[in-house]
């Protein structure tokens, strides 16, 4: 294990304490990316007003870990770098098997050495989010090479209860969330908030390994039980199982990470990147609306 | 219906469009709620036995198409044939033994969904051509301002039963309401495009996966509880859409069954009549297979 970003996750293989299988790491190519658009600038908001999207991928600085959503003007805005590759079929590889917590490396440009975090990852073509202390991230643009050393999708980690699944996170990272294992079989996690199904809108129907699923809370709105929402928090959605595609089921729950801002468009919202999911009964969870605490720059020693 | 439109100030538009090939890799297999392998006919292609009035649901089939799925092979024109084509649209066979036969727009699933009758479906392939007459998109009623209308022909509109109440809400009946819980794949997405698949359809497959929505046919008129898609198709408390349900039969989780959006406002804009026969075979596929 390496000191810095990323570091109680940098191991190239974790090994498995029940003899299990042995979680394996590739290094991965991802880019910095450029943000794209069509002919037109303008999208259209949920009431039929046109508005410009800021934000919507690439590289956002002055946005960080625990800054309010509320707090965000643009579409998407996620916090740091959003890596991508240029290959389709590649881009989808990287970012299914990136997990939150793995360690990257810029290799290019000014600020090759600068090490951080992965925090998240968007669907539809597919976007790893990675985060870096801010004079890094001054120091990078578009283009500059990243490498990911991914590690964690598909590991089954056998301190979990049966039926509760992990994915989309490195081996140890639960351990510096507010995961904790009471012993009878069962699994508590510490949460800001606990949403309905209802609320699950883009993502829904997708590859919870590749997407995050969009909360549909719109700007402004509150959250049930009070308190805001930051980027990093834990967030519970009941009747929702993420196993394979994000669906409706009855009597399950999932938890996933908030990983970018709200968003003016119809049916998206704050993106929630699943990482545990199981039946409600072993999968529990504890709301704290005020003083909630979920995945943190200081967590992914990106401090 | 009887209410008033702007139906005579719509023009109507001639597009192409080709009978689209099933698309599948060589992996075969996707995958089901409880991590069934699955490989399955139904999206793509010409799909035989299924029509408008017909169950939803029911079949071995994963994404179930019924009739036929048509694109263009120009991305920006097919992007174009996607939008213009509205629900109930006649589209005419130009090639192949059913040359000159036609058949009724029943959605849009980024395919446009045709429904033919049977004697004519039996003659139709892959890569047949068709003309789609494209009419009804900038439809608008203008005594319910707060009520967008989409995807969908006059002709259509005029068939429907239903219209302007004295209390000036409009009447639109419908054979299902659907709880926003439901709605799967497609929420986010532009609501000229493609449909809202619902969950809760998994016939067989468990109560926990059950919304009670087994009972659907193909060709529902429907009403989604909590759902905006004036602008794109998101949750919002409070409004209602109405949509027809132009695709059935999914074993992909977090799919199933979809209506196609038609109209979309505030709640209290409409009254909801619910009305079993409010299913596009009553009003536009008379000549569907008989016995069925």
């Amino acid at each position: 294990m390496t000191a810095g970003p990323g570091a109680a996750t940098a191991g190239a293989t974790q090994p498995d304490r029940d003899g299990g299988l042995v979680a394996v790491a590739v290094n991965m190519l991802g880019v910095v990316e450029h943000p794209a658009m069509g002919d037109s600038p303008y999208r259209v908001d949920a009431d039929g007003h046109p508005y410009l999207p800021v934000g919507d991928g690439g590289l956002v600085f002055g946005v960080r870990l625990g800054d309010p959503v509320a707090a965000l003007a643009g579409d998407h805005v996620a916090p740091g770098a959003c890596l991508v590759h240029p290959e389709q079929a590649a881009r989808h590889a990287l970012v299914t098997y990136a997990c939150i917590g793995n360690p990257v490396e810029v290799r290019t440009g000014r600020a090759a050495g600068a090490r951080g975090a992965v925090t998240g990852k968007r669907g539809e073509e597919g976007r790893v989010i990675a985060g870096f202390r801010q004079d890094d991230l001054s120091r990078m643009r578009p283009g500059d090479q990243i490498s990911v050393r991914t590690c964690g999708q598909g590991w089954a980690d056998p301190g979990l209860p049966a039926g509760v699944v992990a994915m989309n996170v490195a081996p140890g990272l639960l351990e510096t969330l507010p995961v904790t294992r009471p012993g009878q079989g069962g699994v508590i996690v510490g949460v800001r908030a606990v949403l309905p199904s209802k609320l699950a809108g883009n993502g829904i129907g997708r590859p919870a390994a590749g997407w995050d699923v969009d909360l549909q809370l719109a700007p402004g709105d509150p959250l049930p039980g009070g308190g805001q929402l930051l980027l990093g928090d834990l967030v519970a959605v009941t009747g929702l199982d993420a196993r394979y595609n994000l669906g409706y089921r009855r009597g399950w729950l999932t938890v996933g990470v908030v990983v970018h801002g709200a968003s003016p468009l119809p049916g998206h919202g704050p993106g929630l990147t699943p990482i545990l999911t199981g039946p409600a009964s072993v999968l529990q969870v504890e709301v704290d609306a005020a003083g909630h605490t979920g995945l943190t720059e200081s967590g992914l020693q990106l401090k | 219906m009887n209410v008033t439109s702007n139906a005579a100030q719509l023009v109507r538009q001639t597009l192409t469009g080709e009978v689209w090939p099933p698309l599948a890799d060589r992996h075969g297999y996707r995958v089901g709620p409880d991590g069934q392998p699955f490989a399955l006919p139904g999206m793509g292609g010409m799909t035989l036995g299924v029509h408008c009035g017909d169950p939803a649901t029911g079949y071995a089939s994963d994404h179930l198409e019924p009739g036929a799925s048509v694109r263009h092979r120009d991305p920006g024109a097919n992007m174009a044939l996607q939008f213009l084509t509205c629900v109930g649209n006649t589209v005419r066979v130009e090639s192949g033994p059913a040359a000159g036969a036609v058949g009724h727009v029943i959605g849009q699933h980024a395919y446009v969904l045709v429904d033919f009758p049977a004697a004519v479906s039996e003659q139709v392939t892959t890569g047949d051509t068709v003309t789609v007459t494209a009419t009804g998109q900038g439809l608008v009623l203008p005594d319910h301002p707060a009520i967008v209308v989409k995807n969908c022909a006059p002709g259509l509109l005029a068939r429907m039963p239903g219209g302007t109440m004295p209390d000036g809400r409009l009447e639109v009946h419908v054979a299902a309401r659907i709880p926003a819980e439901a709605v799967g794949a497609g929420a986010g997405m532009i609501s000229e495009y493609a449909n809202t698949d619902l969950m809760g359809a998994y016939a067989g497959l468990g109560e926990d996966l059950s919304l009670g929505l087994e009972g659907l046919c193909l060709g529902d008129v429907v009403a989604i509880a909590d759902a905006d898609h004036r602008y794109g198709r998101g949750y919002r408390p409070g409004f209602v859409t109405i949509g027809v349900i132009s695709t059935g039969q999914c074993m992909l989780f977090g799919h199933g069954p979809g209506p196609s959006s038609l109209m979309s406002g505030p709640a209290d804009a409409f009254t909801l009549v619910e009305d079993p026969a409010a299913n596009l075979a009553s009003w536009l596929h008379n000549d569907r297979e008989a016995g069925k």
